[in-house]
């Protein structure tokens, strides 16, 4: 047994894990996949509780998960904990890494918004003129997003402009509940594109690379995954300059053990991969690896009500979400910004949260009741550009549990995605006003950089080996049988959640690997 | 050894061995203390006993407020949350003694919040006043308060000084009084809210192979990695 090699030595099995380990194993590779994390069991590891039987009353755990907003008591278990694997930045641009170490990773827990990149995002530098175009093409990805369409099985309505390209969906057909006709007929003369919102579905609801890819992989036999094996180091043949295995802890032990693979795919979760590769000391000639990080803006929007919905009266009329994609610098050209954000758009059928009231007590009480039934959100997604002094390295200084050095993350958000989130206030209030709802509150500071929790680059795709890391397959342009097939291979962020874009890259590359492997290229 | 003494001392030996024997026989005659291993007892029929919160019966130790500031909080909680409609308010859900605890332990960044804004508050009532806050009226107490109340958004608070105390205060206020027993034992009457419950995910380690309906990676564990132990060491 020790002295197995594997074909593939897959890192992570998350989305992109999972579709690597599937592709291949279904081409009839042999694959080794290693998770730094346990398998969650809902039927043993969860209860339903009330929060008072908590110690905090569902409150976040006090000094635990500080940057994981997302985060409270019930769920706290969840998350990577910031002691166990730290990672250090500036007090003054702190950057929320949000983490999943379970088997599946964040696949678990992801809220399943699935769009594709368009060609405003894979030539976007042709569009505008900042930063690199990707090497591929959406026409390039487009049988792969299909194909990860249907096995996703993403709803939506093929309804979108061309910065929002449709796909195999799950034809949604719901009509627009009537508030939401009331903001379509005051967005469209602004300019603002009104769609069905795209979600996956998944099988009973769960998304995951544990209910969708693995089960497939395994069927195959052709599958080994080993639990609680925290990569530290890639290795490499001497001789030839090839990657030939891993070293990794025993996240229990703290046993160190090492396994032999003839091909090493990273997917770790983008950053992870990163912080791999750069303790390895690998695929980084280009000396772009780390540089990049991208994510979206996320926090500014407003919160508004639907007068006619008020008092009880909002059934019939409210209801049903939406996307605007980006509709600035598509035909048009900001002053203030490059590139652009969309908007989630959600008509409640819910309370209104007491925030929304400079009131207490009864006051408070009464205006709750009153406004019952009757919100109406709007949230942005906005691209953050890639910017090379947006990075990560890394922190000598500072190791995690296992002793493998941290991550620094050096990052922080410039005027342009500050103009665009209060540009996207603005449009908001002005559209919701002709459209007689009231607004409520708004926000026009976004999160913390890495909230939305699509952080993306670090090892970004391109043709010239001296400004990227991967070439178009997502194949490092210094070693052939290295793959990074997380978001760590994107040259734009785009507006878009990354997951759909993620998949499809993975499915791709792995094709490309299978093929190259069968023709004994690799 | 003389012959003699050599089989005099093997007679010895055997006489010994013969009564060693005859001692344990006795002893395994004897009545076993637990004739069922303790541990067949635990299965899922066994009783559960039932336990209350803590915090509805006994009386907790300040940890964070001083017992001024104590008052305080119990008069802020009363006006921002009093018992309405049924329903508990803040200061029966024991609100003021759960915050206490919570912000004791939480981090320097909003533990000054409070008891920077909970000396403010005491300052601006002795000034407007010259009463402690825990003694103001209603009427007082609202005059003083409401010019800082503001509308915003999740995870925005208001940043400027004491509209960071007054809003993020009666945010903690609400939701920790939710969250409570009182609150939750109150709910036959009507209402929009419910008593928040949830799903709550114990820690998901050391992993083991679990057996429940959900689609599970088949995984092994690394050569060498620790067996998990049965019970808790
Ligand atoms: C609450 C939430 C909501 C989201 N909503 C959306 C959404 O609506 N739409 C969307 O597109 N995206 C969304 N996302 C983001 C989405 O979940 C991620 O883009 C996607 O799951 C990333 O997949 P991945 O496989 O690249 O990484 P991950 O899921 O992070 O998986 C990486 C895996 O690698 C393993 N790993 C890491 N380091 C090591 C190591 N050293 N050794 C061994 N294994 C290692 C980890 O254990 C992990 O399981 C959301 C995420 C969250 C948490």
């Amino acid at each position: 047994m020790k002295s197995e090699v594997f074909d593939v030595l897959i890192v992570g099995s998350g989305h992109a894990g999972g579709m690597a380990t599937k592709v291949l194993t279904e081409k009839g590779i042999r694959c080794l996949m290693l998770n730094a994390g346990p398998v969650a069991d809902v039927s043993r590891d969860t209860a339903r509780k009330p929060a008072y039987e908590l110690p905090y009353r569902g409150f976040r755990p006090p000094g635990r998960l500080e940057h994981v907003f997302q985060s409270n008591e019930f769920n706290a278990n969840v998350w990577v904990d910031e002691q166990e694997v730290p990672y250090t930045f500036d007090p003054a641009h702190p950057y929320n890494w949000v983490r999943v170490r379970l088997f599946g990773g964040r696949s678990l827990f992801w809220s399943r918004q699935s769009f594709r990149l368009s060609d405003y995002e894979f030539k976007a530098k042709s569009h505008d003129g900042f930063g690199e175009d990707w090497p591929i093409s959406h026409a390039d990805l487009a049988p792969f997003y299909s194909r990860v369409e249907e096995i996703f099985q993403v709803a939506g309505a093929l309804d979108g402009p061309p910065q929002m390209p449709d796909g195999n969906f799950v034809l949604d057909d719901d009509p627009w509940t009537p508030s939401m006709q009331r903001f379509i007929a005051a967005a469209t003369p602004k300019g603002m594109p009104v769609c069905k919102q795209r979600r996956a579905m998944g099988r009973d609801g769960l998304a995951s690379s544990v209910n969708l890819l693995l089960p497939d992989a395994e069927k195959t036999g052709k599958l080994t995954s080993i639990a609680n094996a925290v990569v530290r180091k890639l290795t490499v043949d001497k001789n030839t300059g090839l990657l030939n295995g891993c070293v990794f802890i025993d996240r229990h032990t703290l046993q160190e053990m090492s396994v032999k693979a003839r091909v090493v795919v990273l997917a770790a979760g983008t950053l992870e991969s990163t912080r791999l590769l750069l303790n390895s000391g690998l695929a980084n000639s280009s000396g772009v690896m780390g540089h990049y990080l991208m994510d979206q803006i996320y926090g500014a929007g407003l919160v508004a009500s639907v007068p006619e919905a008020r008092g009880g009266k909002g059934k019939g009329i409210m209801g049903g979400a939406a996307i605007v994609p980006r509709f600035r610098n598509i035909s048009t050209k900001s002053e203030k910004f490059l590139r652009g954000y969309a908007f989630n758009v959600t008509s409640s059928t819910g309370g209104v949260g007491a925030r929304n009231f400079a009131a207490f007590g009864a006051e408070l009480q009464q205006k709750m009741e009153e406004y019952h039934g009757s919100a109406f959100y709007m949230g942005i997604m906005g691209e953050v550009l890639g910017r090379r002094e947006n990075h990560v390295r890394i922190n000598p200084g500072k190791v995690d549990a296992w002793g493998i050095p941290v991550l620094h993350v050096e990052t922080k958000y410039t005027d342009n995605e500050y103009n665009m989130a209060k540009d996207a206030v603005d449009a908001a209030t002005q559209v919701v006003e002709s459209a007689g709802f009231e607004v409520l509150s708004t926000n026009a500071v976004p999160n913390p950089p890495g909230y939305s929790i699509h952080e993306v680059g670090t090892c970004r795709m391109g043709d010239d080996p001296k400004a990227s890391v991967l070439n178009k397959w997502s194949q490092s342009h210094d070693h052939k049988n290295l793959f990074v097939v997380d978001g760590a291979a994107f040259t734009s962020a785009g507006w878009q959640n990354p997951t759909m874009t993620i998949l499809a890259l993975s499915m791709r590359a792995s094709e490309h690997l299978a093929e190259e492997m069968g023709k004994l290229n690799i | 050894m003389h012959r003699r003494d050599f089989v005099r001392s093997l007679i010895a030996a055997v006489v010994a061995s013969k009564g060693m024997v005859g001692q344990q026989a006795a002893r395994q005659q004897l009545p076993i203390a637990a004739p069922v291993p303790w541990t067949l007892g635990l299965n899922p029929k066994t009783p559960i006993p039932q336990t209350v919160v803590a915090e509805g019966i006994a009386e907790a130790k300040l940890r964070f407020f001083t017992a001024p500031q104590m008052e305080s909080m119990k008069r802020l909680c009363d006006l921002l949350m009093p018992a309405m409609g049924g329903k508990p308010g803040a200061v029966e859900a024991e609100t003021p003694q759960f915050l206490d605890m919570l912000i004791g332990e939480s981090p320097e960044s909003r533990r000054k919040i409070y008891a920077g804004g909970l000396d403010w508050m005491e300052a601006e009532s002795q000034k407007k006043y010259k009463l402690p806050f825990s003694k103001l009226d209603d009427g007082q107490a609202t005059a003083l308060l409401k010019p800082w109340l503001r509308t915003w958004m999740s995870d925005h608070p208001p940043v400027e000084s004491h509209a960071d105390f007054v809003n993020v205060a009666h945010d903690d206020i609400r939701e920790a009084t939710f969250n409570s027993e009182a609150w939750a034992e109150s709910l036959a009457a009507s209402t929009h809210e419910g008593t928040p419950t949830g799903v709550y995910w114990s820690a998901v380690d050391p992993e083991t192979h679990g057996t429940g309906p959900s689609p599970k990676p088949h995984v092994q564990a690394a050569k060498g990695a620790a067996k998990m132990p049965m019970y808790p060491r």
